[in-house]
């Protein structure tokens, strides 16, 4: 941004009088027409720019990989990607190894949200029995869930059971703590409304609890899906029995991967489309809240 | 929380007093509750862990117990066997996370100062923060091996993609007021940077720092599950493997005891850059 | 009145914007023609959403006028102008200081130097034993003065002020009226004043230009002919209720049910 007042200011204009000590801050007269192309393009500047990112990405990829500037041996190419992807859901096993990850991920995924919301609604409410909790589940929260798989294997097995129980854990505790959190910070004064109105202790929960903590539940929610999303990947590389993260084990032992950014890419889009998802379940329950600019 | 009288009730033609959240029942004033309770409660599943286990409720082999992880670490910090796996670990991580810190902020700020080159970079950062890094491990140990290289990329990458992010959307969302503020007082594009940008910035980069933290160590443990012949994450995916459940749990321990340190030195960074603001709770 | 130099004339100002989401022109100032002379103080008030908050932002050089010409007389000291802007717009990442420097440090004056030049200004709004202050440990009061000091410690040939005492309280607000009449006496600078309390632009004023609702316009320019100095006692004074009751006519006849609800 330029400076608006011009800096050269000829002393002989300062003394001929004082309305000629008076310049212009800038002639206004300088919005050019622009083509309705251009235009459009203006208006949805972060979309466009978004997609040349995305070309620019694969493009560099592609073309790097064939005139050999990116070793083709261990990145493959999107072109060979999408052939792999194409030979790959062809095969029943890939089916098995999806629906395998899929059961592990919504069973630990479920099971974790139905048990820490209730259990946050009950710490948060009853505040020494939280305080009581809170050591543990610092602990616990401060701790990667994934060290615990070993300890799981031993305890469950190398089967479906101990990479739900990760899932589970990874997103139990990123669930419970902002549950624990939102109840805790309900505004005073809305309390004390409820109060005055001799709410009972349901419909304070109902009425002002409840909605206070849901945006803290939905912020648990989302970033309980990158968690139990780990968990899966790590609980299958770790056991080794099936599932999309076997896959990716086995593509890159046989040195194939363009099978193996496949399975990555699984990953990716499965965590994208959770996340927009739960984004958008966020906003809706934020109607009533000014919008926040937020990516 | 005291109780304090908020309305006065009629009831059976006497006026009673009502306490707004206990129902009625005064409660016991104790000095400091998140700390008395804290303890009480952390004692409390000791105990009931260590008496499940030695009264037979449960096998020792498998849940262990308090005292039986105890002694495995006196024994295993006693002849100090377990030493190499905490260095090793450490180094590791030190490194990866001070890599990242080193590209991934500048990049961030850089990517969040030049928006239009942060909204082009924007879908690949994403994508990269959606994936699991961790599925990339067995690519990265293919590239480097087996040895710590391969897990000083896997740390940085961990760290990095978080990192970067962060801090882009700290540089991206100075208020209005400030920026405008710096245009009035005439403020050169470098100063406005220095004077509004960055220091509005610093609460994103330190929540950057603490998740970017927490993921570098998830990288350790994983690169040293997959392969690794010492280091902490390997240490619990061995004896996982001889079914030894305390050291098990003292290797798990230790790195939730190093969780909760690095939280504790973050949290000392933020409070000494936030101290311009009000203190929070 | 005697023949002043200008300080600032606004010529033809217009001013639209393009609502993103419907793509309609609104017209916020539709004309707006002002000459200020040097050491004056003029207020403009209005009814909410009547374009002077961006009048002022266009004299700041913050945003750009669809049409028309400002020109601001400089003599080459300090800035030309700074703004004293609305609620705190102090950095709460500095000391009070260091936001009094802030407009120095802008033009590359030394860190020292510039805290020396701060001083003075700190000690004319009275915020002396607070430089080490961050914003948030001052009241909305003192974050005001601290803002004022900031736009006095670069010697502007103009000082614009938008609302600045709009979130302050009742009597906050009225202590900062005596506040700057004292500093202003002082400092001897050519002030605009955005406000949209009738009361706070008389008793501050050597004139109140009274804006229409938008699009904006000046329906009136009324010289304030109270004496000089002044005290909160003269706006119980008859002269200065009938000043009240002119402009208040002016801009009730502006208030349509409708603009009263969105205001």
């Amino acid at each position: 941004m330029e400076r608006h007042v011009p800096q050269d200011w000829s002393p002989r204009a300062l003394m001929t009088s004082a309305t000629s000590a008076l310049r212009p801050v800038r002639n206004p007269r300088d919005r050019q027409r622009r083509s309705p192309f251009s235009r459009w393009v203006r208006r949805h500047e972060a979309v466009v720019l978004a997609l040349v990112g995305i070309v620019v990405f694969f493009t560099v990829w592609e073309v790097g990989s064939r005139i050999g500037f990116i070793d083709h041996f261990f990145f493959s190419k999107p072109t060979d990607i999408v052939a792999a992807a194409i030979r790959e859901v062809q095969i029943p096993r890939f089916w098995n190894d999806v629906r395998v990850s899929v059961t592990e991920f919504v069973v630990g995924y479920l099971i974790a949200i139905a048990l820490a919301i209730p259990l946050g609604l009950i710490f948060g409410w009853y505040k020494r029995l939280s305080y009581m909790a809170d050591p543990w589940l610092n602990l616990f929260n401060s701790l990667p869930r994934i060290a615990l798989i070993p300890l799981l294997v031993l305890w469950l097995g190398l089967g479906t059971e101990s990479k739900i129980a990760v899932v589970f854990l990874g997103a139990f505790f990123s669930v419970i703590i902002p549950t624990v959190q939102g109840v805790r910070t309900v505004d005073r004064r809305f309390l004390d409304v409820a109060h005055s109105f001799q709410a009972s202790q349901l419909r304070l929960f109902t009425s002002v609890v409840g909605p206070a903590t849901v945006p803290f539940i939905a912020t648990g929610l989302r970033l309980a899906v990158g968690r139990a999303l780990i968990g899966v990947i790590v609980g299958e590389i770790y056991s080794q029995t099936s599932g999309l993260g076997v896959m990716i084990v086995r593509a890159n032992e046989n040195i194939q991967p363009d099978r193996m950014f496949f399975g990555v890419l699984i990953f990716t889009f499965a965590g994208i489309l959770a996340v927009v998802g739960l984004r958008r379940i966020e906003r809706s329950f934020d109607k009533w809240r000014p919008a926040t600019e937020e990516r | 929380m005291a109780a304090q009288p908020t309305g006065l009730v009629r009831d059976d033609g006497a006026l009673r007093r009502r306490h707004p959240r206990s129902g009625g029942r005064p409660r016991l004033p104790i000095r400091n509750e998140p700390l008395v309770f804290g303890i009480i409660g952390f004692i409390l599943i000791l105990i009931l862990w260590e008496a499940v286990v030695d009264v037979g409720l449960a096998k020792a082999s498998l849940l262990s117990s308090p005292s039986r992880i105890l002694t495995a670490a006196s024994t295993d910090f006693g002849n100090g066997s377990i030493w190499p796996h905490i260095g090793v670990s450490l180094l590791e991580w030190a490194v990866g996370f001070a890599v990242a810190i080193v590209v991934g902020i500048p990049l961030g700020l850089l990517l969040g100062v030049f928006r239009r080159l942060g909204m082009v970079v924007d879908p690949i950062l994403s994508g990269l923060y959606a994936t699991p890094t961790v599925a990339l491990v067995p690519l990265i140990i293919l590239l480097f091996g087996i040895g710590i290289n391969a897990k000083f990329v896997v740390v940085f990458l961990e760290a990095f993609v978080t990192l970067t992010v962060s801090t882009m959307t700290g540089a991206r969302s100075p208020d209005r007021r400030h920026l405008d503020t710096a245009r009035s007082f005439g403020a050169s594009k470098w100063y406005t940077f220095l004077s509004v940008t960055l220091p509005s910035s610093v609460p994103f980069i330190v929540t950057g720092l603490r998740i970017g933290a927490g993921r570098a160590i998830v990288g350790v443990i994983v690169a040293e599950f997959i392969a690794a012949n010492v280091g902490i994450g390997f240490y619990i995916s061995l004896n996982g493997n001889l079914l030894n459940a305390s050291r098990v749990m003292l290797g798990v321990l230790l790195i939730g005891a190093f969780g909760v340190f690095i939280g504790v030195v973050i949290g000392r960074i933020q409070r000494y850059f936030d101290r311009w603001r009000p203190a929070i709770r | 009145m005697t023949e002043q130099a200008l300080a600032l004339r606004a010529t033809g100002i217009r001013m639209e914007y393009r609502d993103p989401a419907t793509r309609e022109r609104l017209t916020a100032i539709e004309r707006m023609d002002l000459d200020v002379h040097e050491g004056e103080f003029v207020s403009i008030v209005g009814p909410s959403g009547c374009g002077k908050s961006t009048f002022l932002k266009i004299v700041n050089g913050l945003l750009p006028a669809t049409d028309g010409e400002i020109e601001i007389r400089r003599t080459g000291k300090g800035n030309d102008h700074a703004m004293v802007f609305q609620d705190s717009s102090l950095f709460p990442w500095y000391s009070v200081i260091r936001n009094v420097a802030y407009g120095l440090a802008c033009r590359g004056v030394p860190r020292k130097e510039a805290f020396d030049r701060a001083m003075p200004m700190i000690r004319l709004v009275g915020l002396e034993g607070f430089e080490q202050k961050y914003p948030y440990q001052l009241s909305g009061g003192m974050q005001q003065r601290a803002n004022l000091a900031r736009a006095l410690t670069v010697d502007p040939e103009l000082l614009l002020m938008d609302e600045p005492f709009a979130a302050l309280d009742a009597q906050t607000r009225e202590l900062m009226q005596v506040e700057l009449i004292r500093i202003w006496s002082q400092a001897r600078k050519t002030v605009v004043f955005i406000t949209h309390q009738i009361d706070e632009a008389i008793f501050l004023s050597d004139r109140v230009v009274v804006m229409s609702a938008r699009p904006g316009r000046i329906l009136a320019d009324i010289p304030i002919q109270l004496p000089r100095p002044r005290d909160l006692d003269l706006k119980r004074t008859p002269e200065f209720v009938a000043y009240e009751d002119q402009i208040w006519r002016l801009i009730a006849k502006q208030l349509t049910p409708e603009t009263a609800v969105t205001a």
